[in-house]
């Protein structure tokens, strides 16, 4: 497909009305007659050992139907790559959030009020919330038996590190020695959460050996699937229904409490429901960003070349391995970013602790991993005397340059992406002095792969001529589920608006790995077109029957098939459906191959060593930092990506609009504070700020449409995550260069701004290592 | 020990028994049958819940059932005109669709709800005066572009 082929218009998504007229159903707006509601007992220590579980007085209290605990369910253990949780912990509690029991009772007050009155006795361990120093060789373990536990190994397990891999290419040792000027950065990142404004809801209800569960999840075949995993039940007893689902950003990814929900309502004999307060939203999801430490090393020569880069990145995995075990690998993909890298050897741990556990929110390890990275390629500018935009002009990979990982790339839009996001936030102007001395332009780049993963549709034609697309596919709120219309009436010649959705339930969808990865259009995308294209062939036969015309001499517009050429001869598509022969397509479309590389010497290779149709990014942040205060306020802000081509401008400039925003509130407010304990502090929104629409600054957009080779539907790529990934860098870069020095630590709270800007006594920022940048 | 108070909700007049410490929203949502407006913190700090009580645009999860007795609120289940042919969206409800200002759609009702009373105080705000009105609206998936565009769109009679 070529750019020209684009679908142009603007579409107003089907799920709108509902949404404007608040007729549209959420989990938590479900209510189920006789319904229970529920409530968790969550662990009273970060971590202990569990030495009584006494639930004798809840049960007894009026209203109670159920509680259980781990004695109530199979002893099935769960995870990723290390399946290392149980539904309810029985022997050590690793975490605030881990669940020790679960309580139906008639109104959420009494379940809450049984849940308190279960006892509990524990043998209190001292907690391991230090991700770093877990990670040295004989630290105590947060999991002692895990070696006997099953999963995966290809990750390695070593002490608490749940997950190791490398990316390796040339001597980077040897390189680094040639290299003129040497520069290292040690960075911080503290953890932070996806924070939907819909905290989640689940709701239970057994008839006969089936249960269906509606849960606000991004992917409910995961949920069927843990359902069925944990409780030793078949996947077609398991039926998941997600209603409207009020974000997830990645927090709502993996199976959660649907067991839980599910057990309790076995048990309870009665629907049960549970919805999440903020308070709980915050704590008890195995969901949050990743802390980390980030060190960097480059090795450069005086002409911008990049001779070697060694890093090495330690990510805190938390209590639970979930759906995070591809994290370390992605995160050293990011310490390499989108540029040319002679040599390389980038080390990425990720490490068990007695936190939350971290898996994925929006492009997960990106906006860290890249906010070091910018950081760090503004310091190797620095070094040898050159601006930060000329560096990575110079180094930013384009059609033919090999990647870390020895993929050679076809065409991407990474210079092209610098140059527009330069021109607009006005770069040459501030580089000719014209903004206030309290104002300055960061830039940074990064980048994030498609993803490749099975996907199904079908796509049926009413007796109208009206269709219906049935698919597995996921809507989180982005619009990319809605935007499938455009493309089966493209194929048919109808309108988008000819068809509904039927969606979201998996006894009716095909399997999809649900909204996540950026993926729906590149994957749901393929197979609803390869479902139209069947119906599309099913049309051409009957109306070349009664037209007695060939098929080949037909074209499907304007909801008719008709003669090309004469397009009076013509029969509506509403007559040919309506004819009673059934139309009906199926499609799942051709999966396209991660691109060869060459891993030879790299370990806990997982395939995110070379990067399927990658999509590139530079974002540009003007930003204002008040020196007394250090508070720091994005005043204007630039976002140029190459996502391929755009199928619904619409939905993909509110993706950029809301990423760049979150990627603000990273930069700036969003963090998750741990006290010594591993306890969150401020698991509230009052406290985890989120940005405000006061705070959003004006987002300038530019889209690079570029052919990339094995696009997605139409040239697409993925537009989800990208906003999110450079968003922390650029402004880390901005404020850089107002206060001279730059903020090391994530995010860059007004304290921390402040505290860099004082200190005008500290250690010099750029190490050159012996050499002399100006020699 | 229950409370009984008549409260107009979107020109209906409900008489409800209701227990003094539960707020207007699960009264709205539990009792009247209304769940348009949503729960996201109970706590007066994301505005999904908001409402209108006698045209002040109110968090409802953070006021008594019992403080609206006699009160007039409206929700967003009345922000649509209702005639022969059905639902009809009012200015602003399109507005919000045609400039992209909807995604999951969770933040939407108290969003409407907050916008409405700007327009109805200040038919023309600025852009400011917008950013300002709905800074207690949080929204998470759109960053407020087609939100604020939206609420301009309306004001200046272009939506
Ligand atoms: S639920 Fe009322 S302000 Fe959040
Ligand atoms: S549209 Fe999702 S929170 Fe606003």
């Amino acid at each position: 497909m070529t750019v020209t082929d684009r679908v142009e218009q603007v579409f107003i998504r089907p799920d709108g009305k509902e949404k404007v007229t608040g007729a549209g159903r959420y989990t938590a707006d479900l209510n189920l007659t006789g319904q229970a509601h529920a409530a968790f007992r969550f662990a009273d220590h970060p971590h202990a050992r569990i030495t009584r579980i006494d639930t004798a007085t809840a049960r007894a209290m009026p209203g109670v139907f159920a509680v259980i605990t781990h004695v109530d369910v199979p002893e099935i253990r769960y995870g990723g790559m290390v399946s290392d949780r149980h539904l309810f912990a029985h022997d050590v509690v690793r975490w605030e959030g881990d669940v020790v029991a679960a309580v139906a009772a008639r109104t959420p007050e009494l379940a809450r009020a049984a849940a308190a009155a279960i006892e509990v006795d524990y043998e209190v361990l001292d907690p391991l919330p230090d991700f770093v120093a877990n990670a040295e060789p004989g630290a105590p373990l947060v999991h002692a038996d895990w070696q006997s536990y099953g999963g995966s190994r290809s990750m390695g397990r070593d002490g608490n590190i749940l997950g190791r891999s490398t990316i390796v290419k040339g001597d980077a040792d040897a390189a680094m020695a040639t290299a003129d000027v040497v520069v290292r950065g040690t960075y911080r990142a503290d953890a932070s959460q996806g924070a939907p404004i819909e905290p989640r809801a689940v709701i239970a209800q057994w008839t006969g050996d089936k249960v269906t569960v509606w849960t606000s999840t991004q992917v409910p075949f995961a949920a069927r699937d843990g359902v069925a995993h944990t409780l030793g039940i078949p996947q077609s007893a398991v039926r998941v229904i997600v209603p409207l689902l009020g974000g997830g950003f990645g927090s709502k990814c993996d199976f959660h409490f649907e067991g839980h929900i599910a057990a309790l309502a076995r048990a309870a004999r009665r629907p049960v429901k549970l919805v999440f307060s903020r308070r709980e939203e915050f704590i008890a999801p195995d969901h949050r960003r990743e802390g980390m430490l980030i060190e960097l090393e480059t090795g450069v020569m005086r002409d911008g070349r990049i001779v070697a880069r060694r890093g090495r990145l330690t990510l805190d995995g938390g209590a639970y391995c979930g759906e995070g075990g591809f994290f370390a690998q992605m995160a050293a993909m990011h310490a390499c970013g989108p540029y040319v890298l002679e040599n390389v050897n980038v080390e990425s741990r990720l490490v068990y602790s007695t936190n939350q556990p971290s898996a994925s929110v929006r492009a997960p390890t990106a906006p860290q991993t890249c906010w070091a990275l910018e950081q760090h390629m503004d310091a190797i500018a620095a070094a040898i005397g050159l601006d930060g935009a000329e560096l990575r002009r110079r180094t930013l990979i384009e059609a033919g340059a090999v990647g870390p990982a020895g993929q050679v790339f076809g065409e991407v839009g990474a210079k092209q992406a610098l140059e527009a996001a330069l021109e607009l936030i006005g770069y040459d102007d501030y580089l000719r002095g014209e903004l206030p001395d309290d104002e300055a332009i960061g830039i940074a780049c990064g980048w994030w792969p498609s993803m490749a993963s099975p996907s199904g549709a079908y796509v049926k034609l009413n007796g109208d001529g009206t269709g219906v697309i049935i698919t597995g596919a996921q809507e989180c709120g982005s619009g990319a589920v809605m935007g499938l219309p455009l493309l089966a009436a493209a194929e048919l010649g109808m309108r988008p608006e000819d068809f509904t959705l039927h969606y979201q339930d998996t006894d009716s969808g095909p399997w999809d790995m649900g909204a996540s990865g950026s993926q729906t259009t590149f994957n749901n995308g393929r197979a609803v077109i390869e479902a139209a294209r069947e119906v599309r062939a099913q049309l051409l036969e009957l109306a070349s029957q009664q037209l007695e015309i060939d098929a080949a001499e037909l074209e499907l517009a304007d909801g008719v098939v008709r003669a090309a050429g004469s397009p009076d001869v013509a029969v509506s598509i509403a007559d040919l459906a309506g004819s009673g022969t059934p139309l009906l397509g199926k499609g799942s479309g051709e999966l396209p191959e991660n691109p060869p590389g060459e891993t030879s010497s790299c370990v806990g290779v997982l395939g995110m060593e070379t990067f399927l149709a990658p999509q590139l990014i530079t974002h540009a942040a003007r930003v204002k930092v008040d020196r007394q205060t250090g508070v720091v306020r994005v005043m204007e802000f630039a976002a140029a990506h190459d996502s391929g081509v755009i199928l619904n401008r619409i939905g993909a400039d509110g993706q950029v609009y809301g990423g760049v925003l979150m990627g603000i509130g990273q930069a700036l407010s969003e963090a998750t504070w741990f006290d010594e304990q591993g306890r969150q502090r401020n698991p509230g929104l009052l406290d985890y700020k989120l940005q405000t629409a006061s705070d959003a600054p004006p987002i300038h957009i530019r889209w690079i449409e570029i052919d990339t080779p094995n696009a997605g539907p139409r040239g697409s790529k993925g537009v989800g995550e990208p906003p999110s990934v450079p968003t922390p860098g650029a402004i880390a870069n901005g404020i850089a260069k107002v206060i001279g020095r730059p903020v090391h630590e994530l995010p860059m709270t007004a304290e921390r701004v402040w505290s860099v800007a004082v200190d005008s006594l500290g250690l010099e920022w750029i190490d050159t290592s012996g050499k002399d940048p100006s020699a | 020990m229950s409370v009984s108070i008549t409260v107009t909700v979107n020109g209906i007049t409900y008489p409800l028994d209701v227990d003094p410490h539960a707020s207007l929203l699960h009264t709205v949502r539990d009792q009247v049958g209304l769940t348009g407006a949503k729960e996201g913190c109970d706590d007066s700090e994301c505005g999904a819940c908001m409402m209108l009580v006698d045209g002040r645009p109110t968090n409802a999860c953070s006021y008594l059932a019992v403080q609206a007795d006699g009160a007039r609120v409206i929700t967003v289940e009345g922000l649509a005109e209702q005639d022969g042919a059905g639902e009809r969206l009012s200015a602003l409800q399109r507005a919000m669709l045609s400039r992209g200002g909807v995604q999951c759609g969770f933040c939407t009702p108290g969003m409407l709800i907050s916008a409405t009373a700007l327009l109805e105080r200040t038919p023309h705000p600025s852009e400011d005066e917008i950013r300002v009105a709905l800074s207690g609206n949080l929204c998470r998936c759109t960053g407020y572009d087609g939100i604020v565009k939206a609420v301009a769109a309306v004001a200046d009679g272009t939506a």
